[in-house]
């Protein structure tokens, strides 16, 4: 399945239903339908035997989730109140389109006129209570006919190829990885693999809790986007990961401290197959490494992450050679685990 | 012509103003087939007329719209931008736009990250020299493609909404542009008296300038003068903001008042809804000026609510610009030697 397809399924925390399906279906075809199961949590979890006994069982994972809204009710005048699900600054998401629900219904986020602000109004932030997504319903009936509390939103961005080898789209986090397993889903590996494809990573990795327990792997990779702030002449100790320079490969982030001996082993190869990489430059985010490296009694672990500029909005852009370098160093990785 | 074809099409040229050319072309090409004669004028206004004999009408919505134009090209590649017309900062973070270079480029607009602003930053909006334009290239390839003073333009899209609602970039004013192409339409089988000039004038976000000189050169006896006004939504002050589903017909200082009345008398009798919106003073439209032009030209205005203005979501009811039309149309048809008598008494 292509990054395009992928990227354009919406799958809010919560509510991946329609990309879970997706990934099924490719999934079974690729590892044999009786190697892939759902877990309790709805991760899919797709099995690859190895070719050779005794090799370490490494779980490769990715989430399926990507940032996104959910109605709480809707004003008098038929404009839909709503929240975040997972982290969007809202200043991202002023004068935006949204689709809501299954039916893909188009919403705008609009915000009050120039002309009738104060200074002092402009200098506030439009906050989640001052914000609203607009239908084009006539009263809240109407409004809330459509699209009831509890439906989900996701930014209406298209995947666009964006400047010299760059995309721009929107949940380039954490579709990315979803790509990459299902890409190195059609090889076998000497040791066993389960390509682990996770729900509910943007609000608080949950699902990871489940795919933790039920794989129990030995060594632990996980595919991500993350943070890169390297344009815009932002000073360089600011940078953490720059789209273009290859897969970021992390010692440490906010919710794990990666074994030192994968992180050197995963450079190694990288350095020696000519794979792009660089280090996070940087102790930022939290990902679902975390629950495997803890689950049972404990595995290696380590992220490897396409850099993504304007993560967590509706037009996040990262570089297709990245892409590629993630792919190729956790191909090396299994062939040598 | 389609009216929604003619709002996605349009809505997707661009026409910043004092850069026209693309959507004035287009739209000259759409008045076309429905006017005796259409011209460009020198500064980008289009101007189409529909021959009469009576006194010389000129209806007047702008073509242009606000955006960015490119201010500095920075050591890395990002491109730093101002603003043309009145460009709110916080509509851009996050944004898609389209920067005309030597090429027509993709670019996104970046501002430093979160983490990495200060808790007091935070509280605040981002201001526009706080932005950035990432094109995805390296700088040198920046350089050959985009030069200081290349327009960019603001998120296109235009999104179907339910209950006959649009939502698009550059409602204003378009959306009014619309409004006059269709009340062409409408008058094809009307055998009218009044000299009607059809003007979608330029450089009215930066003051109204396209009005000034398409009215000097078309020396009308009257102008009617279409523009957006706000729909109401959480918050909007009173009195400034209305009900998105009908027009409204400006009173004030600016505007002729039997003119007004008039306009209000026909919509009346053609059982149109409108509302009534009290301007005390400057309309900040091309009213303003349309209205100096010359010896004076007598001024009627009508306004399409539009919600969320000058943004890239600027949404509006698609009833609401039909019954616009048809208002408009109406008048047209009306005006005859009699609106000539003396009308200040």
């Amino acid at each position: 399945m292509d990054l395009k397809t992928l990227c354009e399924i919406n799958a809010p925390s919560g509510n991946e239903r329609e990309l879970r399906r997706a990934i099924l279906e490719e999934a079974r075809g690729l590892c044999g339908a009786e190697n892939v199961r759902i877990d309790r949590m709805g991760n899919v979890l797709a099995f690859r035997k190895g070719r050779e006994v005794g090799r370490p069982h490494v779980c490769v994972s990715a989430h399926m989730d990507e940032v996104g809204f959910i109605v709480l009710g809707a004003t008098e005048e038929g404009l839909l109140q709503f929240r975040p699900v997972g982290c969007i600054d809202p200043r991202v998401i002023v004068s935006k389109r949204v689709t809501l629900g299954d039916q893909k219904l188009p919403g705008v986020i609009g915000a009050m006129a120039i002309h009738l602000q104060t200074d002092k109004d402009m200098e506030r932030v439009l906050g989640y209570k001052d914000l609203y997504i607009d239908i084009g319903a006539k009263d809240k009936d109407d409004a809330l006919a459509h699209c009831p509390p509890g439906a989900y939103a996701s930014f209406d961005t298209p995947y666009t190829p964006f400047g010299e080898g760059f995309v721009c789209a929107k949940a380039l986090d954490d579709r990315v990885g979803c790509y990459n397993m299902l890409e190195l889903m059609r090889e076998r590996y000497p040791g066993d693999v389960t390509f682990a494809f996770l729900t509910r990573e943007e609000v608080g990795l949950r699902g990871s809790i489940g795919a933790g327990y039920a794989v129990q792997p030995d060594i632990s990779i996980n595919l991500e986007g993350t943070a890169a702030n390297d344009l815009g002449c932002t000073e360089s100790r600011f940078d953490v990961c720059c789209p273009g320079r290859g897969v970021a490969v992390s010692f440490m982030d906010n919710s794990s401290v990666y074994q030192r001996r994968l992180y050197q082993k995963l450079n190694r190869l990288a350095d020696k197959g000519g794979i792009a990489h660089q280090p996070k430059r940087g102790v930022t985010g939290n990902n679902d490494a975390a629950n495997f490296q803890r689950a049972a009694g404990g595995a290696l672990a380590c992220t490897l992450s396409v850099p993504c500029r304007y993560i967590h909005s509706g037009a996040s852009v990262c570089c297709l050679s990245d892409v590629e370098a993630q792919y190729a160093l956790t191909r090396a990785f299994l062939m040598n685990a | 012509m389609r009216t929604e074809d003619f709002l996605r099409e349009s809505a997707a040229l661009p026409g910043l103003s004092g850069n026209e050319q693309a959507v004035a072309r287009y739209i000259a090409d759409a008045f076309r087939p429905l006017c005796d004669e259409v011209r460009i004028d020198p500064l980008n206004s289009v101007i189409a007329r529909i021959q009469g004999r009576g006194p010389k009408v000129m209806l007047c919505a702008h073509l242009d719209e606000i955006g960015l134009m490119v201010s500095r090209i920075e050591e890395d590649g990002a491109l730093r931008v101002g603003h043309v017309g009145g460009v709110d900062p916080r509509i851009l973070p996050g944004m898609r736009v389209t920067v005309y270079g030597r090429e027509t480029l993709l670019g996104v607009v970046g501002a430093k990250a979160p983490h990495l602003l200060t808790a007091e930053e935070r509280k605040k909006n981002y201001k526009e020299e706080d932005l950035y334009i990432d094109l995805g290239m390296p700088a040198e390839r920046v350089r050959q493609l985009v030069q200081i003073g290349d327009c960019v333009t603001l998120e296109g899209g235009f999104t179907k909404l339910l209950n006959g609602r649009y939502a698009m970039k550059t409602a204003d004013d378009r959306s009014c542009v619309a409004i006059l192409l269709r009340a062409a339409e409408l008058l094809q089988r009307v055998d009218t008296a009044a000299d009607l000039y059809f003007v979608a004038s330029c450089q009215e976000e930066v003051g109204g300038y396209g009005a000034m000189t398409a009215g000097f050169g078309v020396d009308p006896d009257m102008g009617i003068v279409l523009d957006v006004t706000h729909a109401k939504t959480p918050g909007t002050p009173e009195y400034e903001a209305f009900s998105i589903e009908s027009p409204t017909i400006a009173r004030g200082p600016f505007l002729h008042p039997v003119l007004t009345a008039r306009l209000e008398e026909i919509a009346k009798a053609n059982n149109i809804q409108f509302q009534q919106e009290i301007v005390p003073r400057y309309t900040s439209t091309d009213a303003d000026d349309l209205e100096a032009v010359r010896g004076g030209v007598p001024c009627m205005l009508l306004s399409l609510p539009v919600r969320y203005m000058h943004t890239s979501v600027e949404t509006f009811d698609m009833r609401a610009l039909e019954e616009s039309a048809r208002l408009l149309a109406a008048c047209c048809a009306a005006i005859d030697d009699t609106w000539r008598d003396d009308l200040w008494i």
